[in-house]
């Protein structure tokens, strides 16, 4: 009866593909939300690819997950992905559709699956990846996450047993998820602006997983990433199978280092965050059977997409669009500290409301004060222009930064908070936005770059 | 005077601290100590003006109540003696009964005030709260993975306008009992109330100019009026 019910909803949820391309829907989750309606165990029963890898994690899984698929692809493989669709139950249903014939018999020889943390519940018992990757866990959303420390649970509670882990020793929150699995481990040694102490609000690995006794940092990325020890029990980050060092950003390379051997890799970014997924996907390849001169080969024609910030000159004004997720104190933080480690002089345009919640409920501004605002208070950023629903939230968290009264504008309608900006040549301008936010921040550059070509910055 | 910022290496959650950072811009002249896990409570023993204590993880809320456990008696007639204690968020289960989930997480509680934290840890309540204290029209929000039942008509801090009180249901929020001010609010519950952070001030015996008065003032205003709008629905 289940495999009668998961032919059904095959078929119809396949069927829906062509009605969905006519009417220029396609792209969405409608096959595989469809399925999972027909049929709610349809994950069970959809036909595997002989290999299967999943990548999770709070940063950089959509990154990771596509230059696997980038180089995995350009090595012959067909491949299952949900780079098309959501990271949700839906998501990868609909993946699993594309992904099979009629008869339910899969057509790739590989599946590259990202894969929400709080969706494991509703994927992992049905879809046992061979491998699973884990990016890092950070705090996310307040009220969807909670902290990193329940998603870890989440993920140990769902992993199935038999999935073997890729994970992040600088990370000691997932570094110790689903303990019973077998693992390896991926790390960066001593970077060029490391430090010991946190110099961030959030830091959420102060102590021993083992003694609750406090953990010294040898070296700290960032919040809690970074090589931990237990002043008490001697506890350690793990050592790492795979491990980046030498890392020079100037030049663009870096080495690792696996099973006493160094190899040699050139950087395809320079941020940080990207390097650690560039190292994630050496691992994961590794793990796939890939050489070294493979990977390197795979990098040379993999770009990382910067989709969350653009540049723009118009007038002698950099326009900087940089998303910066809200309700996220983390990716705030993160954008903040590239936008103090940046030269020149900035004005901001501070709108990461959370629009979707602006008429119908109240965003909690509870994450604000879990973001480094501090980071913002410096000489070089001349102006902030608070603008949004929650205009008046940002002015009084920039205040507690530190932040003179006078650098600090409100102006709720955000095209007049626009014209409120300085605007003076040589001047970077940040229109810092949130995900639900997007269209109408870049209404909002359409209208500052108008101002910029009529010439002349605000009244 | 002092301030105690109980185990904030693991009660740290939800921008809770930054109701600490705000007291301490307010009234500079104040000393902030923090506790860790391993160590006495300082205000058992020495001049503590105000006790803090926010939210925490799972695994902090075990760690935190067993490193408070030895001290029970002690703490319950400080409290009850006067002595002011802020717990936010999740820490106030930490002083009910206990605290039990559906994922088999089981605390004993101090046993403070009554009743049991219930959480139901993939079903996760979210929602603004608008609510009376004294004359003053108090904001905030829930985040939690469940509610306190059972505590019966013991004494709230706050009463529910729009929104839920500590059981999910009822108007009764929070605690009081001798000094300890306790709500399930989660995140920077003093910033967001400049009426209610004068009267804790003023308790405290201190000059209740807040810092940056008019922006705090002004942020306030515009979310009593939101949270009154009955186009709002106050669950997330």
């Amino acid at each position: 009866m289940g495999k009668a019910r998961f032919l059904l909803a095959l078929w119809a949820a396949k069927l829906s593909i062509p009605a969905l391309k006519i009417t220029h829907h396609n792209g969405t989750d409608f096959p595989g939300a469809l399925a999972l309606k027909l049929c709610p165990d349809f994950l069970r029963y959809v036909p595997r690819p002989p290999k299967m890898i999943a990548v999770t994690g709070t940063n950089g899984k959509t990154t990771v997950a596509n230059m696997l698929e980038d180089i995995l692809e350009r090595r012959g493989h067909r491949l299952l992905t949900n780079r098309a669709g959501s990271n949700i139950a839906s998501g990868v249903s609909t993946a699993f559709i594309y992904g099979s014939d009629l008869l339910g018999r899969t057509k790739c020889d590989m599946a590259v699956l990202e894969i929400d943390e709080r969706s494991a519940p509703r994927i992992y018992p049905y879809v046992k990846p061979d491998y699973i990757v884990v990016t890092n866990l950070f705090r996310d959303s307040i009220m969807r996450n909670a902290h990193p420390g329940y998603i870890a649970d989440i993920l140990t509670a769902n992993f199935p047993r038999e999935s073997k882990l890729i994970l992040n020793a600088d990370d000691l929150i997932s570094a110790t998820v689903a303990p019973e699995n077998d693992r390896v481990y991926f790390a960066i040694g001593p970077m060029e602006g490391d430090v010991q102490e946190c110099e961030n609000l959030l830091n959420d690995m102060r102590i021993c997983p083992r003694c609750a006794g406090k953990l010294r940092y040898d070296y700290r990325r960032y919040h809690h990433i970074g090589h931990a020890v237990c002043e008490s029990c001697g506890f350690a980050s793990p050592a790492a199978d795979y491990f980046a060092h030498d890392v020079d950003v100037a030049s663009g390379t870096m080495a690792l280092t696996e099973a006493g051997q160094d190899y040699d890799y050139r950087l395809i970014a320079d941020g940080v965050h990207n390097i650690y997924n560039m190292v994630t996907v050496i691992a994961a390849l590794r793990q796939l059977g890939l050489t070294h001169e493979e990977i390197r080969e795979g990098f040379d024609h993999t770009a990382i997409l910067s989709t969350r910030l653009s540049r723009e000159t118009v007038g002698g004004v950099d326009i900087i669009m940089q998303m910066s997720k809200d309700k996220n104190a983390l990716a705030c933080s993160r954008n903040f500290d590239a936008i103090r480690h940046t030269a020149g002089d900035k004005e901001l345009l501070v709108m990461m409301n959370c629009m979707g919640v602006a008429k119908n409920w109240s965003e909690n501004p509870s994450w604000m004060y879990d973001t480094d605002f501090e980071f913002l208070n410096r000489d070089d950023v001349v102006q902030l222009v608070c603008a949004g629903p929650r205009a008046r939230d940002y002015k009084l968290r920039l205040l507690l930064a530190g932040i003179p009264e006078e650098k600090i504008t409100v102006e709720e309608d955000e095209f007049r908070a626009a014209e409120r900006l300085q605007r003076k040549p040589g001047h970077q301008v940040y229109i810092l936005y949130g995900v639900d936010g997007m269209p109408l921040a870049f209404r909002v550059k359409a209208h500052l770059k108008n101002l910029l070509e009529k010439g002349g910055g605000a009244a | 005077m002092k301030i105690e910022v109980l185990f904030s290496e693991v009660c740290n959650l939800y921008g809770d601290l930054a109701n600490v950072r705000y007291l301490k811009a307010c009234c500079p002249q104040l000393t902030i100590v923090e506790t860790d896990l391993h160590t006495k409570p300082r205000f058992l023993s020495e001049d503590i003006g105000l006790v803090f204590m926010g939210s925490t993880t799972e695994q902090g809320l075990k760690l935190a109540t067993e490193a408070l456990m030895p001290w029970r008696e002690e703490i319950a007639a400080k409290i009850d003696a006067g002595q002011r204690f802020l717990a936010v968020g999740n820490a106030v289960d930490m002083l009910t009964e206990g605290i039990r989930s559906d994922s088999g997480l089981a605390i004993t509680g101090l046993g403070l005030v009554p009743g049991q934290a219930k959480y139901r840890m993939m079903q996760r309540h979210n929602s603004f709260f608008l609510g009376t204290f004294a004359d003053m029209e108090i904001v905030g929000f829930k985040s939690l993975f469940g509610h306190i039942q059972g505590a019966g008509d013991a004494e709230a801090w706050f009463r529910a306008v729009r929104g839920v009180g500590r059981d999910g249901a009822t108007a009764a929020e929070g605690f009081r009992r001798g000094g300890l001010m306790a709500t399930s609010l989660i995140g920077p519950l003093l910033i967001l109330n400049p009426p209610l952070t004068k009267w804790l001030l003023r308790r405290l015996g201190l000059d209740d100019t807040l810092a940056f008065e008019d922006a705090a003032m002004d942020s306030y205003r515009k979310r009593v009026a939101e949270f009154h709008e009955e186009s709002r629905g106050w669950k997330y």
